[in-house]
């Protein structure tokens, strides 16, 4: 039980730059999630972490231990790989007991939490198969296994379920948040799928190039993104952007596209009067632009001349990929929504809730 | 299918067409040619082998013949007898099994230094990264070039000075380090292909260095470490010319120096000479052949990768 | 209940005890009928066991002070300032120690000379000391063994002594490259004393006129002009008693490459064969690797048996064939051209002399070295073939290749891992394959058919040409060197080996 921080970490591979200037406090008891794309460090910052490599400045501290000279046996941590990284020459209880063994646990206490532990996971009947004769599913739950009869500090995940197919992943998913609740340590937990981000973790990091771009709960992380990276990186469909500029008309406020313009509503324009004239982009959610035919009550609609590209039935919802001019964008709609390809339509942006960006810094303008 | 040549084709010529031609896999007449090509080149194989088991078989007064029988006329084990247990009658004595026990008591002291100075090596190889490293591998390599004997005479002078000439010691010493290089890229290829993430997980749950490579390494690399033994093994059982210059005393002579006493004594004994033979080369052959499975993989995994 | 599982564990050991004593008895009751011709005894055998238990002793616990040394350079730093020089100079001293006790052991053992001056004082300083000790351990009454074996003991305390203070006042220092020179540290200690200094010491020797004149390096002079002249000597002079180094070599390169081709082409055919699922396979493949499992001694003395005049199995073979070429030219006498025909047959074709013929001579080593190789190489390529996976040729078909194309075009590019080591190590230790040569001809007929290695080991060990071999071996050692060089170059090999 203890908590973790990254304290101006930085870690090179030569010239490149793995890890940038992290700095992140995770608490007792957290489930932190690192996520990114690929390449941005994440791998990197959970095994630097671990000890598995030495970080090149900065402090790492697990609880209130400075522990960069730490051998990784002594930082109390156990770690789940993405390759499982079973002993393929022990059984599974072998393979779960392998750490309490090297830490001289007695035997009966041993047996008593593999035991435990494979009730949980229920893979007691699998204990005294090797691990070439499992499947991934089975496997992976071992992995976990491995972690969770450690009773450690601090759970490392390095994307547990990125083998795993689709259903499995889904069910795994919430078996990990379970385990989480159950256990009450702190997780961190490395994925490039921001679903998995977003289902599972108290809070989200999210990392592009090895820098730090947003640390917040995933509600946060939707609704108020810090910048476009982030934006456009959390939601499935992303965002959707619009290069424009924010230009002032009388009283109104608009964002102008080029090919269209909508008219930020007074109530918000507040923050945005400041930036009047520059170059912004317009960030707009899917769910938030809707039919024209089925507007939602009480919302402010702007309406938006487009033609239909692509469409795409997914049963309780459609997503309809848009043309209007040079920009083309995709919007999560009604599924009574009667548009059809190639058709010219009009849809409704909800003005309550967008996004604007700074075009230069791509900050978001608040 | 064959549309152009739809006229009903004649038994013979179809019996014919099944018998050389096949769309998919060996026609017959392929097939009794390969057959025939194997069982060629298993009798060139194996007959002069044989041969030697014939020629122990075959009572003194008979050896020379041009028989080219396998079971000789008037067959006798007389040879092996006298190999074994000497002649009372000639008051002869045998140094057969002092002569076992010194090839095996010197080889296996030597293949298990080696294997070990080798096996701790190749994984410094494989898996650091270390100034020297590149310099080391070619370095071993370059070893291999040098000339059969090339080292036998410094290594003389070097035993003679350390009064270890006629000594199993010596050529335990002379030995021991002959099969290392190879037996270092070997291993090397071979933890190459166990995955780093396995000792990466050991490391976290609790291991240091040295459990990594006891318990996770050195199990796991069994099957590499049994042919790098029994190549290091195999090497310094039947091991001639060293030997020759080390020893030269016929208590402490090794089997292949051992069974050359029969050539040389003044009627050569080939009788007995092939009945020695014989008697260590079936163990030495069941062995091998036995662990011939393991010797393919072992000798590939190495060299090719994924 | 208590006392039943007590028995249950007794009883491991009393089935050792009982098979032990059988075994015993049985050996008794087998050999003591013949106990009178068996020279082997149980004294001998535990005499050996002494030895080597002795000899394992003193290597590891070498070892184990050498490492110990190294740990303490590489992961040990001074606790404080002010053990600082203390601690640096007991290392300092113990490497220095190390270094002294190396180079004396080099300088007795005639690597170089030093004389009488302070330098040898110094160099033997470390060892006079250990005989110091010795000595006097003998002169107050110890007999010489125990006397060595004490002052070894005590040379250890004082060590272990060393190193416990070192530790004692130093603190861990975390060293990421301190580990893998201490997991080599073994290996080149063993690789320094029997590779290396033997290779230095024989380019020493290429630089001198030892022989058995000189008796060896005893009275041997050095000079670079010793070393030109062997090198003259080696290239225009004779080799061991009358053959010329060209000669020689042109004969090497012709018996590298005619084997080499064969062991390929043989290995690659029966391996093509095996490499197909058919029945017999597995039996096949233990008959065709008899030749490699056969001890190289016995198989090689087994073939000089076979290439008997009179006696050995190809000119038996030859004399029944050409007997049946003479009967079947006396039934075709009338018949044109085949009578004729098989006359010829008759008249040419019947047994050689193996043994008085160089050129025959030649080919019986080449048919008993090929024969040996073959095995070997099949091994390595069917291991290769089998590591290619099916789908290439499956698509390859599915593309209209024919066998021949997906031989080249798949199996041989997907070989060449496999194939460029094995080739390199073929020709270099069939270069340097010696033992077939010597006990099949002993380079006769006149030397003609020896090779360079086999012509070296007659100038050192039947000529005694001591200075003139070292020289001879450093230049057949570069010509290896380069080839492997050339031939790496070309294929682009090593740079993958060693990443
Ligand atoms: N051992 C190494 N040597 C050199 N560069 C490395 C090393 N390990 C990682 N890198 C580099 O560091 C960067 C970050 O790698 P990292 O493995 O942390 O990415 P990741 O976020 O885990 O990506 P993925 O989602 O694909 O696993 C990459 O550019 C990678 O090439
Ligand atoms: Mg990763």
């Amino acid at each position: 039980m203890a908590s973790v921080t990254y304290k101006n970490v930085y870690k090179r591979f030569g010239d490149v730059i793995a890890v940038n200037n992290l700095d992140i406090r995770v608490d007792d008891k957290e489930f932190l999630v690192l996520v990114g794309p690929s390449g941005c460090g994440k791998t990197t910052a959970l095994r630097c972490l671990a000890g598995l490599e030495d970080i090149s400045e900065g402090e790492i501290l697990i609880g209130d231990r400075v522990v960069n000279d730490v051998a990784p046996k002594d930082r109390d941590i156990a770690m789940v790989f993405q390759s499982y990284a079973l002993y393929p020459h022990l059984s599974v209880y072998d393979n779960m007991a392998f750490g309490l063994k090297l830490r001289k646990l007695p035997k009966e206490e041993i047996k008593r939490r593999v035991n435990e532990a494979a009730d949980i996971l229920g893979i007691r009947d699998l204990l005294d198969r090797k691990p070439r004769q499992l499947s991934g599913g089975q496997r992976q739950r071992v992995a976990v296994g491995r972690a969770i009869v450690r009773e450690p500090k601090v759970f490392l995940f390095d994307e547990p379920l990125s083998n795993l197919d689709a259903k499995l992943r889904v069910a795994m998913r919430a078996e990990i948040s379970k385990l989480h609740q159950r256990l009450q340590t702190t997780f961190i937990y490395v994925t490039h799928d921001q679903i998995e981000a977003m289902t599972m973790a108290t809070r989200i990091a999210v990392i592009n190039k090895g820098i730090l771009q947003q640390l917040d709960t995933p509600q946060n992380l939707y609704d108020r993104p810090n910048n476009l990276f982030v934006a456009g990186f959390i939601g499935s469909p992303a965002m959707n952007f619009f290069p424009g500029k924010l230009r002032k008309d009388g009283t109104k406020l608009l964002v102008d596209t080029g090919d269209f313009s909508v008219t930020i509503p007074p109530k918000h324009a507040k923050s945005y009067e400041s930036h009047a004239g520059k170059d912004v982009i317009f960030g707009i959610r899917p769910e938030n632009i809707h039919d024209a035919d089925f507007i939602p009550p009480n919302i402010d609609a702007e309406k938006v001349n487009v033609k239909v590209d692509v469409t795409e039935l997914m049963g309780n919802e459609i997503f309809l990929y848009l043309v209007s001019g040079k920009n083309t964008f995709v919007s999560r709609v009604d599924p009574r929504s009667k548009l059809r390809v190639g058709q010219n339509a009009q849809v409704a942006f909800d003005m309550d809730t967008f996004h604007i960006f700074d075009a230069v810094t791509e900050k978001a303008i608040r | 299918m064959n549309s152009t040549t739809s006229k009903p084709l004649s038994p013979v010529t179809k019996a014919l067409r099944w018998f050389f031609v096949r769309s998919r896999g060996d026609s017959p007449f392929k097939t009794i040619l390969i057959h025939a090509t194997l069982i060629v080149a298993s009798i060139i194989a194996v007959y002069p082998v044989l041969r030697v088991v014939t020629i122990s078989l075959r009572p003194n007064d008979t050896l020379l013949t041009t028989s080219l029988r396998i079971i000789p006329e008037n067959a006798t084990l007389d040879n092996y007898k006298e190999v074994l247990f000497g002649a009372p009658e000639k008051n002869r004595k045998s140094d057969f099994f002092l002569w076992i026990w010194n090839s095996f008591s010197i080889v296996s002291v030597t293949s298990i230094i080696s294997m070990i100075l080798a096996a701790v090596s190749a994984y410094a190889f494989s898996r650091f990264k270390f100034p020297g490293r590149a310099v080391g591998l070619v370095f071993l390599l370059t070893t291999q070039m040098i000339p059969a004997g090339m080292l036998l005479l410094p290594l003389f002078i070097m035993l003679a000075q350390l009064q270890m000439i006629n000594t199993a010691l010596g050529l335990i010493i002379a030995y021991s380090v002959s099969t290392v290089p190879l037996t270092i890229w070997t291993l090397k290829g071979y933890y190459d292909t166990i995955p780093v993430d396995l000792e990466e997980a050991a490391l976290i749950d609790g291991a240091n260095r040295f459990t990594v490579f006891t318990r996770i390494i050195l199990p796991l690399s069994t099957p590499a470490l049994a042919i790098a033994f029994l190549f290091s093994f195999m090497g310094g059982w039947s091991e001639y010319l060293v030997a020759r210059v080390v020893l030269q005393k016929n208590d402490i002579y090794t089997w292949p120096l051992g069974i050359f006493t029969y050539a040389q004594q003044f009627t050569v004994a080939w009788g007995q000479f092939s009945a020695a033979s014989v008697l260590i080369a079936i163990p030495v052959m069941i062995l091998f052949l036995y662990s011939s499975k393991w010797l393919i993989s072992g000798l590939t995994l190495g060299s090719v990768k994924g | 209940m208590e006392d039943k599982s007590k028995l249950r564990r007794l009883l491991p050991y009393l089935y050792w005890i009982v098979g032990l004593l059988s075994g015993y008895f049985l050996l008794n009751a087998l050999i003591s009928p013949f106990a009178w011709g068996i020279t082997l005894n149980l004294g001998i055998v535990l005499k050996r066991l002494g030895e080597i238990g002795g000899f394992l002793f003193a290597i590891l616990t070498g070892l184990a002070l050498v490492e110990i040394y190294f740990y303490q350079i590489f992961f040990r730093q001074p606790s404080n300032p002010r053990s600082r020089t203390t601690i640096r100079g007991l290392q300092y001293l113990l490497g220095g120690m190390t270094v002294l006790a190396i180079l004396s052991f080099f300088e007795k053992t005639d690597l170089f000379r030093l004389g009488d001056n302070v330098m040898a004082g110094i160099v033997h300083l470390p060892l006079n000391a250990f005989g110091g000790v010795r000595s006097a351990l003998t002169g107050i009454g110890l007999a010489k063994g125990a006397a060595g074996a004490v002052s070894g003991i005590v040379f250890t305390l004082v060590l272990v002594g060393i190193f416990y203070a070192v530790h004692k006042m130093s603190v861990p220092r975390v060293s990421k490259l301190g580990l893998p020179y201490l997991l080599i540290l073994p290996a080149f200690v063993g690789v320094l004393f029997l590779i290396i200094y033997p290779f230095m010491f024989e380019i020493k020797l290429a630089f001198s006129n030892a022989s058995l004149g000189t008796q060896a390096t005893k009275n041997a002079e050095y000079g670079l002009i010793y070393g030109w002249q062997n090198l003259v000597t080696l290239f225009t002079g004779t080799v061991a008693k009358d053959a010329k180094f060209f000669d020689v070599f042109f004969r090497t390169v012709l018996w590298t490459v005619i084997n080499v081709t064969f062991h390929v082409g043989g290995g690659m055919g029966l391996a093509l064969l095996l490499h197909r699922p058919m029945k017999l396979q597995g039996f096949y493949r233990t008959l065709l690797v008899f030749p490699w499992a056969i001890p190289t001694t016995i198989a090689a003395m087994a073939l000089r048996n076979e290439f008997d005049s009179r006696y050995g199995l190809f000119n038996i073979l030859l004399t029944d064939l050409n007997s049946w070429l003479v009967s079947v030219s006396q039934g075709t006498v009338n018949v044109p051209l085949l009578g004729d025909a098989f006359n010829w047959l008759a008249s040419n074709i019947g047994p050689v002399s193996w043994k008085q013929d160089p050129f025959w001579a030649f080919v019986s080593i080449l048919i008993s070295n090929i024969w040996l190789g073959i095995p070997f190489m099949s091994v390595i390529i069917l291991g290769g073939l089998q590591s290619i996976s099916q789908e290439y040729y499956e698509a390859a078909e599915i593309d209209g290749a024919s066998k021949f194309q997906m031989f080249r075009n798949i199996t041989l590019p997907l070989l060449r891992p496999v194939l460029t080591p094995a080739i390199i190590l073929g020709v270099v230790w069939t270069f340097n394959k010696f033992d077939v040569i010597y006990l099949i001809t002993q380079g006769g007929p006149q030397e003609k058919t020896d090779i360079l290695v086999s012509s070296m080991y007659k100038a050192a060990f039947q000529f005694y040409r001591y200075g003139f071999t070292a020289m001879f071996a450093l230049v057949i050692f570069v010509i290896l060197l380069i080839f492997t060089l050339i031939y790496l170059r070309a294929s682009g090999g090593l740079k993958s080996a060693t990443e």
